[in-house]
């Protein structure tokens, strides 16, 4: 059966355990920066809002890449960089409506969620059920598009906070 | 390096001095981390008694853990350690929030400031980045707008640390806050921080932290988070926060209320973690920096005339501090005190614990009006207990000025007996919300812990036996399910001693105490195992409960340094000689003869010397300490 994964920021307690456990599972140590998932946390008000790629219909980071270094499993939405060809430009990174991709702190190539393959390793971390690895249905990606609009609901209100 | 970043960083305030140190390997194996090599640093630069709290000698030492910064769960707590100022002993207090892994991912395992400013100044670091920087513009700041200044300054990813107006006017009270609403908050931190005109610690870190073998490292990790994740005590945090359980202390008698003088309270709904809830005031449960239980609160009031409070918390303790002890049966009246205190950056337990006093002493006619200022004050008024808080951080006033010096000395200056209603013992501390008369481990806990009496240089809730894991523990200490009961004295020493070994090296590692004295996911077995997988060092459980020991000893001993004596270990006179007030124990009392009783055993466990207290040259040296008796010796303080 095919699986999706649901982000909802109203259970996330911002303990960042995702993070930590994508940079140990993909580089074998720990560092926020190496997640692809990311927790931008605002402490004044206990927020954590969870960026990630959500393997979107549109992917405009594809056709932003001037390289063709991005290409997409079209039955699983998994965005693949190729490393050979990526010229660490960036473009994709300011493409993503998400907010989902990030460069490589050390290699500068873009990191974006592949879901493990099918067993996201953050969801096993995630206790309070922020992100959760479940069976599809018409209804959870409904859900999955609501959850996510509400992040960038969120993000937007942050980031115009956090540019003043 | 593995595990640890393995480097401490010096910064000299009064000189303009920074340097760094990698940790001796050595101390690797003999403290661990966080509180345990904080110990040794303390005594290493402040063991002469000479030093006292407020010399420019003192220290101020901050440590995340061994395993900060990592997904051990819930591993990012800091240790703040330094000689108190409301005791004049050994302080370490502990604070979560996300700091401490800050630090840890800048490459510091340990901040040692060190000397005082003429000026308000604050640290700034950015990975090998150090600065010395000029905090005229926070000086006088609240907690809040500290915090939004700095996040201004160094961006949203910054982590802040921070003293408020408190711990500026050297109030004993006054606690250091970081990310906001988590605090190292007992004992006066945040008066040392103030005497060395050290506003905050600004920290953003980029470096990765690596472990010696990622593989079996994750498999222990998921373990802990398993084991957690099962809990029901974890799940229970998760759900209502620390004050969830106090309907149940309540329905124990346990509950002190008025200044100790109740243990019950009817209709006790309102100053409960379930209230929160029901009432609409929680937003968020937040956790700390890798913790899978989350069990802080966010809330704000949304409606009426207390519209727009909004802050961290409150806790169990906070929600006795100040609710049920000053008789505040009102979740709004408590959501502003703790709110108030969270911004002037107060330690709810000793703000509310001098302004119950207060409120005993003005019925009692032993502070009059002038020494109030003209406020009438009595239980459960909500607006005077704010007028207490406010000039308390402020030394507003006579009462302010009074309060502010903490009950250790405000009942000097006062005589009359004030004593016999200060909930303190001989070393001065202001008590947590415990009722040590119904819980004896507690009782020997609190009158041993070299900080003064509360429940957080060890917990030994498993006397209580209130789930499964508990009473697990206590068969595992004492050889026999029964003894998980906390109306017995027998065994009460091995309980108390097992937990102070626990909760070190809980600690020292830097996770919650939580998980493993108050929830069992993490335990002496498993983090021996986490130890070895992240640092590469062979560690067994018993070696590793062996460090805790050590640890213990030195903040035992350096408080025989300032000295301390047998007669230090003891309780509040109203717990030793006035009866609980209702319930099954009614009218029992902690006594001199029943703490004797276990003081030796647990003197005997630890081979002190049972007059002194003294820990013995056998005793140091079996330890590895040979350092610490030849000083002790030189001060004619072996027995």
């Amino acid at each position: 059966m095919e699986k999706l994964l649901l982000v909802d920021m109203d259970k996330c307690t911002g303990c960042k355990q995702c993070s930590l456990a994508c940079s140990l599972i993909k580089d074998d140590l720990f560092d926020l920066a190496r997640g692809r998932i990311k927790v931008l946390k605002k402490e004044d008000i206990a927020l954590g809002i969870e960026l990630l790629c959500e393997q979107c219909d549109a992917h405009p980071c594809i056709e932003a890449c001037p390289d063709e270094a991005l290409s997409r499993d079209e039955s699983t939405g998994i965005i693949t960089v190729d490393a050979e060809t990526c010229t660490e430009c960036g473009s994709c990174v300011e493409a993503c409506p998400y907010h989902g991709i990030r460069l490589h702190p050390e290699t500068n190539i873009p990191i974006i969620c592949d879901l493990c393959g099918g067993d996201p390793y953050c969801a096993k971390h995630c206790v309070p059920g922020a992100i959760t690895w479940e069976d599809k249905t018409d209804d959870l990606v409904k859900e999955k598009k609501k959850l996510r609009s509400a992040r960038m609901a969120m993000y937007r209100i942050h980031k115009k906070e956090g540019e003043n | 390096m593995y595990g640890h970043q393995g480097k401490i960083l010096h910064v000299e305030l009064g000189k303009n001095k920074i340097w760094t140190e990698d940790i001796p390997e050595e101390w690797r194996k003999l403290y661990i981390g966080s509180r345990g090599i904080n110990a040794k640093l303390l005594w290493d630069y402040c063991k002469d008694p000479e030093i006292t709290w407020d010399d420019p000698r003192n220290i101020v030492v901050f440590a995340p853990g061994a395993v900060t910064g990592t997904t051990a769960p819930a591993s990012g707590r800091t240790s703040v350690t330094t000689v108190g100022c409301t005791t004049g002993l050994y302080l370490k207090s502990n604070t979560g929030g996300h700091w401490g892994a800050e630090l840890k991912f800048a490459g510091y395992d340990h901040l040692v400031v060190h000397g005082e400013s003429d000026k308000p100044v604050y640290i700034h670091i950015e990975d090998d980045k150090v600065e010395i920087k000029d905090a005229k513009e926070l000086w006088g700041k609240d907690i809040i707008e500290t915090d939004r200044i700095l996040k201004e300054w160094h961006g949203e990813e910054s982590r802040g640390l921070y003293i408020g107006p408190a711990g500026e006017n050297l109030v004993r009270a006054s606690s250091i806050h970081c990310s906001l609403y988590h605090a190292a908050g007992r004992g006066g931190g945040a008066a040392v921080m103030g005497k060395k005109k050290l506003k905050a610690v600004s920290v953003r870190g980029t470096k990765p932290i690596r472990v010696k073998d990622p593989k079996k490292f994750a498999k222990v990790a998921e373990e802990m988070r398993e084991l957690l994740r099962a809990d029901s005590g974890a799940q229970g945090l998760h759900e209502f926060g620390t004050a969830g359980s106090l309907a149940g202390v309540n329905e124990l008698h346990a509950f002190p209320g008025k200044n100790w003088q109740t243990g019950y309270t009817e209709n006790v709904f309102p100053i409960t973690g379930q209230a929160l809830n029901a009432g609409g005031y929680l937003k968020r449960r937040v956790a700390c920096f890798g913790c899978t239980i989350g069990c802080h609160r966010y809330s704000s009031i949304d409606k009426g005339p207390n519209a727009g409070i909004a802050s961290g918390g409150p806790e169990y303790e906070t929600f006795g501090a100040l609710g049920n002890g000053p008789g505040v049966i009102d979740t709004e009246g408590v959501l502003l005190a703790n709110e108030m205190c969270n911004r002037l950056g107060l330690d709810t337990i000793t703000a509310g614990g001098v302004a119950q006093w207060a409120i005993e002493s003005y019925e009692r006619g032993v502070l009059t009006k002038e020494d109030t200022d003209g406020l009438d004050l009595g239980w459960g008024k909500i607006p005077e207990l704010l007028e207490i808080i406010e000039a308390l951080a402020y030394r507003r006033g006579n009462l302010g000025d009074l309060l502010a010096d903490g009950l250790k000395i405000a009942t000097k200056k006062v005589g009359k007996d004030s004593y016999k209603w200060a909930i303190m013992n001989a070393k001065g501390l202001e008590q947590s919300n415990v009722e040590t008369r119904s819980a004896k481990a507690y009782a020997l806990a609190f009158a041993v812990n070299p900080r003064g009496n509360d429940h957080l240089m060890t917990e030994t809730f498993a006397e209580f036996g209130a789930s499964p894991e508990a009473i697990d523990v206590v068969e595992k200490i004492t050889g026999d399910k029964k003894w998980a009961s906390p109306h017995h004295t027998e065994f009460r020493a091995e309980i108390v001693r097992w937990h102070e070994d626990c909760y070190e090296i809980t600690e020292a590692l830097g996770f919650c105490v939580f998980t493993s004295t108050a929830a069992y996911g993490v335990n002496p077995d498993n983090m021996a195992r986490m130890y070895t997988a992240a640092t590469g060092i062979e560690m067994s459980e018993d070696e590793l409960m062996l460090t805790g020991r050590r640890v213990c000893t030195i903040e035992k001993a350096f408080n025989v340094t300032r000295g301390a004596t047998r007669a230090h270990d003891n309780l509040p006179w109203r717990l030793m000689n006035e009866g609980a007030a209702s319930g099954p124990l009614k009218g029992a009392t902690n006594s001199q003869e029943e703490l004797d009783e276990m003081l030796d055993l647990y003197y005997d466990l630890h081979e002190w010397d049972r007059e002194t207290s003294w820990p013995t040259r056998e005793t140091l040296e079996m330890l590895d300490l040979k350092y610490i008796a030849d000083y002790l010796d030189e001060l004619g303080k072996l027995p």
